[in-house]
């Protein structure tokens, strides 16, 4: 096999054999220690949270991954192909451009929509966390009304500790409810300067690295309602024909805590769905 | 590897067989020469081991009835593209440059049999069992020849502690050469009707390449160019066509449905 | 129970109930993995092979599952290398299939061989020239390919995601899988051939015996077509199967309807290749070396048809079907069609390893028969038990298809 072995010749079979076998072998612990060394790099740079988000998001059923133009009819049929982050979009300014030379109905954001509480003055991630520009620069991040009604309300919320640095589309906080731990998305990156309480609506406050970070990538105004239909009809469907408990007519409300009224199972799925964590 | 220097030998046979009677005494001594270890109790004629096998080859007619031959039939140790040696995943097998023979590693032999397969002339035997001797017998053991273990394959090999035992006593009389009545194989000095004639095939002054020169010698399964070094010889041309055309127009290959000699 | 593991949005049947599934084939691989004990510890004695019959069930067994098993390289090379994206719905179920089959094949050939202990030595002191050491290397090389590319699925499952270091390691994996894909290609295209090779040098046995094209023979150009065209029949059979076990639909509709389209233009090739190879094989290689092909065909019950049934039955037939649009649109006749495929396949294996042995070479030799000891079809179910295991808890904690989710939901777009 190694030419210091008994019985090696230099021969054209040989060589060309052997090295052919020696260039497998290479290139499989190359390839190996390449993604090996790359992953102590991504784990040292502590990008767990951009690739566990890249691959939820590529593991999430097309419909779940619909362009918010979609939603808003700039465009008839999109799926995200940017892991809903605008803000680096090439495709966003220009859907962005579209929606401007129509003009805007002058009716004011609805507040509330089928009985859930979506204030207008927020802005929301996909994730269904909502987050408000305080005076002093920070953000307040809390869960919306939907979310809120599909928890109900959690056996236990784990709050990352002030310090701790969050991605945009990463873990924000977490909750058990029925011995299942979800997680809810942070619509921002930052750092967490304050915990909520049980008092405020809010969960965290972050400040931003910048006081002028971007918040392109967030649901706000009109866009609000087309998005929390879609939402409801992505809900229906995931609760499925046979469950004949939480069935929302039209113009019905949302109930308030679904947790209680759908089997455990069920409804983990459904959170899987709704929380983008397939 | 670098063949040493010397006078390079082709090592083969003659085989008459107008004079084989069939008794069987070549594979005896084989057995006896090169420890084979007597056959287990479920042992038959295809798992057995042996070396060398007697066959009956019935064909043409002798005084009125059906005339029959008795074939020797052992490796061949084939000089062209020997096929045992080509397809050996471990080099296991390997020809010896100065004599002809094809040897076998039995320490190296994986016991994959694909040699078995590969080998036209089915020569070769496979150690299915460990090889047992019953108590006292391993007193008959040739203590030159290494007993092989289970799962692996064995074969002729022209009984080669002979060969050692030759070179040391041509080294011992200073000689470089051994002389050809020092290096006999067991089957050539047992066989009561002297039909197997051996030498050296490129010694042309030798019996064993004048017989093969001889126009009644011919090889078994010639057309499948592997050149064997064994030559069979006989004054019937029945047994000849049979060797070298084993498919007959109309006719299928392969004896009626009996066992061989030897089981 | 186990829930937990089970991936998000799919349901699998309860745990108590997969137990009982598990469990006889649990009972066949314990009684498999006796009669391979038997085989070890006894020697091989235990099976039916003799010294004629050097190659038995086992060695059919390897060339079969490796046929079959070869949609893993052909589905990895379609879709990392030609950018078939439809085949990223069967691509982790190809995998797995893979897996067993070749973990399988080389567990076989470990109790086949008479001294295991030595199989090093094929490395140690390689001959380039064996079709056998050719073997020896690929395999091992890819069956190592194979177990890297098993290990994201693993490292996806619903569990072992959340853990930082599996879930960062699942994504560099992933980037690489066309290097892996690649290079299994690569080795695939010469084990595969290698294999018809190892019965195409045969000079002994001229009923196996091919010219060569190069230096390889025409069975090796042969082998690697007929597996590229099982592969992805077999994968559309089990995926099938497994469709009609678990009573989901699994893939859409149109990638089975590919898969069979694949397999479809491979065979024909094959089919007309075989053809060419077999005419010139009666009429020049074989009664150049003395041996008639008639002579083939005279004994027990190894007749012409068996040629005929191999080409034209199970492979031109289902050529045909898979090749027309309008037959595949039927699933039944798809599933057939893939079927009487993997037959052929199957078929021609077992010609090349069975009937090249039983047949005479000697003016006095006998048509050999040969049936497997028990010992040998235990070790045969072994290998089987331990695929279906293997795949059934793939299946069961592991995303295999990723179409099922939306499948199993109605979907308003």
């Amino acid at each position: 096999m190694f030419p210091w072995v008994y019985e090696f010749h230099w021969s054209v079979g040989q060589v060309i054999f052997l090295g052919a076998f020696f260039a497998a072998v290479i290139l499989i612990a190359v390839t190996m220690t390449r993604a090996f060394g790359r992953s102590l790099r991504d784990l040292r740079s502590r990008s767990e949270e951009k690739i566990r988000w890249h691959a939820e998001f590529h593991d999430l059923r097309s419909d779940a991954r619909a362009c918010r133009h979609e939603l808003t009819g700039e465009v008839q049929h999109r799926t995200c192909t940017n892991e809903f982050d605008c803000r680096t979009c090439n495709a966003h300014p220009k859907y962005v451009a579209l929606r401007a030379k129509e003009p805007e109905a002058d009716s004011p954001a609805e507040e509330t929509l089928f009985g859930l509480t979506m204030p207008s003055d927020r802005m929301y991630h996909r994730g269904h966390a909502w987050t408000h520009r305080e005076e002093d620069g920070t953000f307040t991040v809390g869960l919306d009304d939907f979310g809120s009604r599909l928890v109900g309300i959690p056996d236990f919320v784990d709050l990352p500790a002030p310090g701790t640095r969050v991605r945009t589309s990463g873990t924000g906080w977490s909750m058990t409810k029925n011995g299942s731990r979800l997680r809810v998305l942070s619509p921002i990156d930052g750092i967490v300067v304050e915990q909520g309480s049980a008092e405020k609506d809010w969960f965290i406050r972050i400040r931003p690295d910048t006081p002028d970070v971007s918040t392109d990538h967030l649901l706000r105004g009109n866009e609000i309602a087309r998005w929390v239909r879609r939402e409801l009809e992505r809900l229906q469907i995931a609760l499925g024909p046979t469950d004949g408990a939480a069935r929302l007519a039209d113009g019905g409300e949302l109930i308030q805590d679904i947790s209680a009224q759908i089997p455990a199972s069920d409804w983990e799925a459904v959170c899987g769905e709704i929380f983008l964590q397939p | 590897m670098e063949p040493l220097e010397g006078k390079k030998s082709r090592y083969g046979m003659a085989i008459d067989l107008d004079r084989c009677t069939g008794c069987g005494s070549c594979m005896v001594a084989c057995a006896v020469e090169n420890n084979v270890a007597p056959a287990e109790e479920r042992a038959d004629t295809n798992t057995g081991t042996t070396w060398l096998r007697v066959y009956p080859l019935e064909g043409g007619r002798k005084n009125g009835a059906q005339d029959v031959a008795f074939v020797p039939m052992f490796c061949q140790h084939c000089e062209h593209e020997t096929p045992c040696i080509t397809v050996c995943p471990q080099n296991a097998v390997d020809i010896d440059p100065l004599t002809g023979i094809v040897g076998q590693i039995p320490q190296r032999c994986l016991g994959c049999r694909y040699c078995m397969t590969a080998c036209p002339y089915h020569a070769r035997s496979f150690n299915w069992w460990d090889p047992r001797w019953p108590e006292g017998m391993e007193q008959t053991l040739n203590p030159d020849v290494a007993p092989r273990m289970r799962g692996v394959v064995e074969k002729c090999n022209f009984c080669h502690a002979r060969l050692h035992a030759a070179r040391a006593k041509a080294a011992i009389a200073g000689s470089r050469e051994i002389a050809p009545e020092d290096y006999v194989p067991a089957c050539v000095e047992s066989c009561p009707a002297q039909a197997i004639i051996f030498g050296d095939l490129a010694d042309p002054a030798s019996e064993v390449a004048r017989r093969a020169r001889s126009p009644e010698a011919f090889r078994f399964l010639a057309s499948l160019g592997t050149e064997p070094k064994i030559y069979y010889t006989s004054t019937r041309t029945w047994v000849r066509e049979k060797a070298e055309h084993p498919v007959e127009s109309g006719q299928r290959v392969g004896a009626p449905a009996e066992s061989p000699v030897g089981a | 129970m186990d829930e937990a593991l089970i991936t998000r949005g799919t349901s699998r049947m309860p745990w108590k109930k997969f137990l009982l599934w598990i469990l006889p084939w649990t009972v066949v691989l314990g009684f498999g993995l006796y009669g391979t004990y038997l085989c070890l510890a006894e020697g091989l004695n235990q099976t039916n092979m003799n010294n004629r019959f050097a190659f038995g069930l086992w060695i059919y067994l390897d060339l079969t599952v490796i046929a079959l098993g070869a949609g893993a390289f052909f589905t990895g090379f379609l879709l990392y290398i030609l950018r078939r994206h439809e085949l990223q719905a069967v691509i982790n179920s190809a995998v797995v299939l893979g897996l067993i089959c070749y973990s399988g094949a080389v567990a076989v050939l470990m109790v086949d061989v008479g001294q295991p202990l030595r199989a090093w030595f094929t490395f140690w002191h390689p001959n380039v020239h064996s079709m056998l050491t050719e073997v020896t290397f690929c395999l091992t090389c890819y069956l190592t390919v194979l177990l890297i590319e098993y290990l994201p699925i693993v490292l996806k499952n619903r569990k072992l995601r959340e853990i930082p270091r599996f879930l960062v390691f699942e994504f560099e994996l992933h980037k690489l899988m066309p290097v892996l894909a690649g290079l299994g290609t690569f080795l695939s295209f010469f084990h595969q051939g290698s294999l018809g090779g190892l019965y195409g040098v045969l000079r002994g046995r001229p009923f196996a015996f091919r010219e060569e094209l190069g230096i390889w023979p025409s069975t090796f150009f042969l082998f690697i077509l007929s597996a590229a065209a099982a592969g992805p029949s077999f994968v559309l059979v089990t995926t099938w199967l497994v469709q009609k076990l678990s009573r989901k639909q699994l893939v859409r509709p149109e990638v089975f309807r590919f898969l069979g389209k694949v397999s479809g233009i491979l065979l024909i090739v094959y089919v007309l290749l075989k053809t060419i190879d077999t005419i010139f094989w009666i009429n020049s290689t074989s009664p150049s070396v003395g041996f008639p092909a008639f002579s083939y065909y005279t004994s027990a019950s190894f007749g012409t048809w068996i040629l005929f049934g191999e080409i034209a039955v199970l492979g031109l037939v289902p050529a045909l079907l898979l090749l027309s649009k309008r037959m595949r649109s039927k699933s039944y006749v798809l599933f057939s069609a893939a079927l009487l495929t993997c037959c052929g396949v199957m078929l021609n294996r077992y010609v090349m390893t069975i009937q090249t042995l039983a047949l005479p070479t000697l003016p006095f030799d006998q048509f050999m028969g040969y049936s497997p000891s028990w010992q040998e079809v235990a070790t045969f179910l072994a290998v089987i038990a331990y695929g279906v295991i293997l795949y059934s808890l793939s299946f069961r904690y592991l995303t295999l298809f990723p179409q099922e989710r939306e499948l199993n939901k109605p979907s308003w777009r």
